[in-house]
């Protein structure tokens, strides 16, 4: 049955707009939650490092870990800042470190963990300017981690350590222990 | 039926009124308090977990290789000279930091070298893990805020546990994650006995201030409303019981005021009406309730009449004879109505009065022996007066007789004047009914007669009766 009342007309166009941004504010909300950062392709991505992480080291202990990044990680130019290299990854930088069980895993033996950094500064989430998350490997789903253990262990990435080049530059690494070796080379 | 008794209205006022002011002022008190606690608990709690974060930054940032003692000192300074702050550093096993040389060999031996010397005396003593130590202290670590109330007094902890960086594995080794956990233990206990002594100051507040206003509306409302309506209610069963000469003593202005002066009126008003039923017949006032339609209807009609008053008038007092007359009719008014009778009217000395129902000839017979008896031994009190009865029974009838003005409700008809004629006829002591009256009240009565008598009014001589006495009872 149609009105004859033009401001019942207005208000149901009203009320149709304003469950429309409802619903559209629930998808929005929804889709947040459930982004993949790691998306399906990460274990395309160029490793980090060819170094073979299976030493020993506190978090992860002798577990295998293989970091991949994505493409936009891989772009970084760094600044001078102080007259040292400053290390300021592009936003939406993705690293995933893939970790195994053991330290030399079976051939096709998959990971037990997927831990991932994404360069959000402008996420109220992030800390260091990077979300921090894991994924839960059997749902499939990412969790960004809330405590400070891991942005207390890579803030070490940014002083002197005795992984990789150990920084003895004392660089800015923005939490990264290993900054590719082009990315390093594009910078001399 | 329920025995209970029910409580009076003052006491479920006063019971309402406790409720209302407990549930309304304990509601906002209530809530008032547990606003203010709440915030100040939070804000206590987060003074205090801010106080945990600066000394943490503080700690973490003397906690540099090889520079133990240096932050053992720190430690020791900041519970010093923070009153009511205490830090302790366990390691990840939950043994107290430096309380042994069992980091000192660890890192000498992953350095290869005998880098730092063992100390002879350890810098802290032993003690046992806090609580929730292991929660703080596994993998991955978590901060933990927490109030722990033993030993009677009250803290607030703030576990940070201390991250094995890769810088620190050098020297600590790489076969861990947590080296261990700082305890920042913060003595709430004399803000908690602050909270206490708040909550116990508020509950008895309440419980006073709940008490003096039941006290002073339950008063208030005593005194202006249930002491009035009480008053007014012992007047109403007063005058139910036929107690007319009280009143409500209230002299306010309000509605209840207005009532206890209405109640006055009504009740005088009810007085007067009572005073007056001593001059009108119990018939008439029976008439009124049942309505004023004259009815013709069987009646025993009595009258007697005081023998040699109207000399006795001429010799004595008027005072005098108004009590004597007063003192004999009012024994005869007793008389009767003991008998069932009715006084229909006081006519001068002359009393007429009638009995009904099936023994209203037997009850009028006993009330004429018993005045004639009565004159005779209190012939003293009466001057030595009497009465001449006369009584007979018949149809009369009985209505409303007189002027819109003025009217009696009275009986009318020729057993009236019979009864009359023959009270006229009997002398000082003497009753003397009529044949029908005779004829209905024997066996019962003894009479002597008949006796041929002329009445005035009747053409013929009528034959009339003494009554002498009760069979059984003499004469």
């Amino acid at each position: 049955m149609s009105s004859n009342f033009p401001c019942q007309r207005s208000l149901g166009a009203l009320g149709a707009v304003a469950l429309a941004l409802f619903v559209a504010s629930l998808a929005a909300c929804a889709g947040k939650s459930e982004r993949i950062y790691a998306t399906p392709d990460y274990p395309t991505w160029k490793k980090t490092t060819d170094i073979v992480l299976d030493y020993p080291i506190p978090g992860h202990m002798d577990r295998l870990r293989v970091p991949r990044m994505n493409a936009i990680g891989f772009s970084v130019v760094p600044t001078i800042v102080g007259g040292k290299l400053h290390w300021d990854f592009p936003e939406n930088t993705v690293i995933a470190k893939e970790v195994f069980a053991e330290p030399k895993p079976a051939p096709g033996e998959g990971p037990i963990q997927l831990t991932i950094m994404v360069k959000a500064p402008k996420d109220p989430r992030s800390q260091g300017g990077w979300l921090w998350l894991t994924r839960d490997l059997p749902a499939g789903k990412e969790q960004v981690f809330t405590g400070n253990y891991c942005v207390t262990c890579h803030e070490n990435a940014n002083e002197g350590h005795p992984y990789f080049d150990k920084n003895k530059n004392l660089e800015f690494r923005d939490y990264v222990y290993f900054v590719p070796l082009e990315a390093m080379a594009r910078a001399k | 039926m329920s025995s209970r008794r029910a409580l009076s209205l003052t006491a479920k006022i006063d019971l309402i009124l406790v409720i209302a002011l407990a549930v309304g002022i304990g509601a906002a008190l209530g809530a008032l308090a547990t606003s203010l606690i709440s915030a100040y608990n939070r804000k206590t709690q987060q003074g205090v977990f801010e106080n945990a974060n600066i000394l943490f930054t503080a700690i973490e940032s003397v906690m540099l290789p090889g520079q133990a003692p240096l932050a053992v000192t720190t430690l020791a300074n900041v519970s010093i000279r923070t009153p009511g702050t205490f830090i302790s550093l366990y390691r990840r096993d939950g043994t107290l930091a430096f309380s042994d040389n069992k980091t000192i060999e660890t890192v000498n031996a992953n350095l290869k070298a005998q880098q730092f010397v063992p100390q002879d005396r350890p810098l802290s003593a032993p003690a046992t893990p806090p609580k929730r130590f292991q929660e703080a202290a596994a993998t991955p670590p978590s901060e933990l805020f927490f109030r722990d109330d033993s030993g009677g007094r009250a803290f607030f902890h703030a576990y940070r546990p201390l991250i094995n960086l890769p810088k620190c594995t050098v020297c600590h080794g790489a076969d861990h994650t947590v080296r261990g956990v700082i305890d920042i233990r913060t003595d709430i206990s004399d803000d908690v006995r602050t909270t206490n002594l708040t909550l116990a100051g508020t509950a008895t507040g309440f419980v006073v201030v709940v008490g003096l206003l039941a006290l002073v509306i339950g008063s208030f409302l005593r005194n202006v409303v249930l002491n009035p309506v009480q008053s007014i209610g012992k007047l109403c069963m007063d005058v139910t019981a036929g107690r007319f000469e009280g009143r409500v003593n209230l002299r306010s202005g309000d509605e209840i005021g207005d009532l206890a002066r209405t109640v006055n009126s009504m009740v005088e008003g009810l007085r007067e009406r009572f005073e007056l039923t001593k001059y009108v017949s119990a018939g008439t006032i029976g008439s009124l309730r049942a309505g004023q339609e004259p009815q013709r209807v069987k009646r025993v009609l009595f009258f007697t009449d005081v023998r040699g008053f109207t000399s006795y008038t001429e010799r004595h007092d008027a005072d005098q004879v108004v009590v004597v007359l007063n003192r004999i009719l009012d024994e005869q008014s007793r008389i009767i109505h003991e008998r069932g009778g009715d006084i229909d009217k006081f006519v001068g000395d002359e009393v007429f009065a009638f009995f009904t129902g099936a023994d209203g000839v037997r009850r009028a017979c006993e009330a004429s022996l018993a005045i004639v008896r009565l004159c005779a031994s209190r012939a003293g009190e009466f001057d030595g007066l009497s009465v001449g009865i006369g009584i007979t029974e018949g149809m009369v009838i009985h209505g409303m007789v007189g002027s819109a003005r003025r009217a009696d409700f009275t009986m009318i008809g020729d057993p009236v004047n019979t009864a009359s004629r023959l009270c006229s006829l009997a002398k000082s002591g003497q009753i003397l009914v009529s044949t029908e009256m005779r004829n209905a009240a024997v066996p019962d009565f003894i009479f002597a007669g008949p006796y041929s008598a002329k009445l005035k009014g009747k053409t013929d001589p009528q034959k009339v009766w003494f009554l002498r006495g009760q069979t059984g009872r003499g004469a």
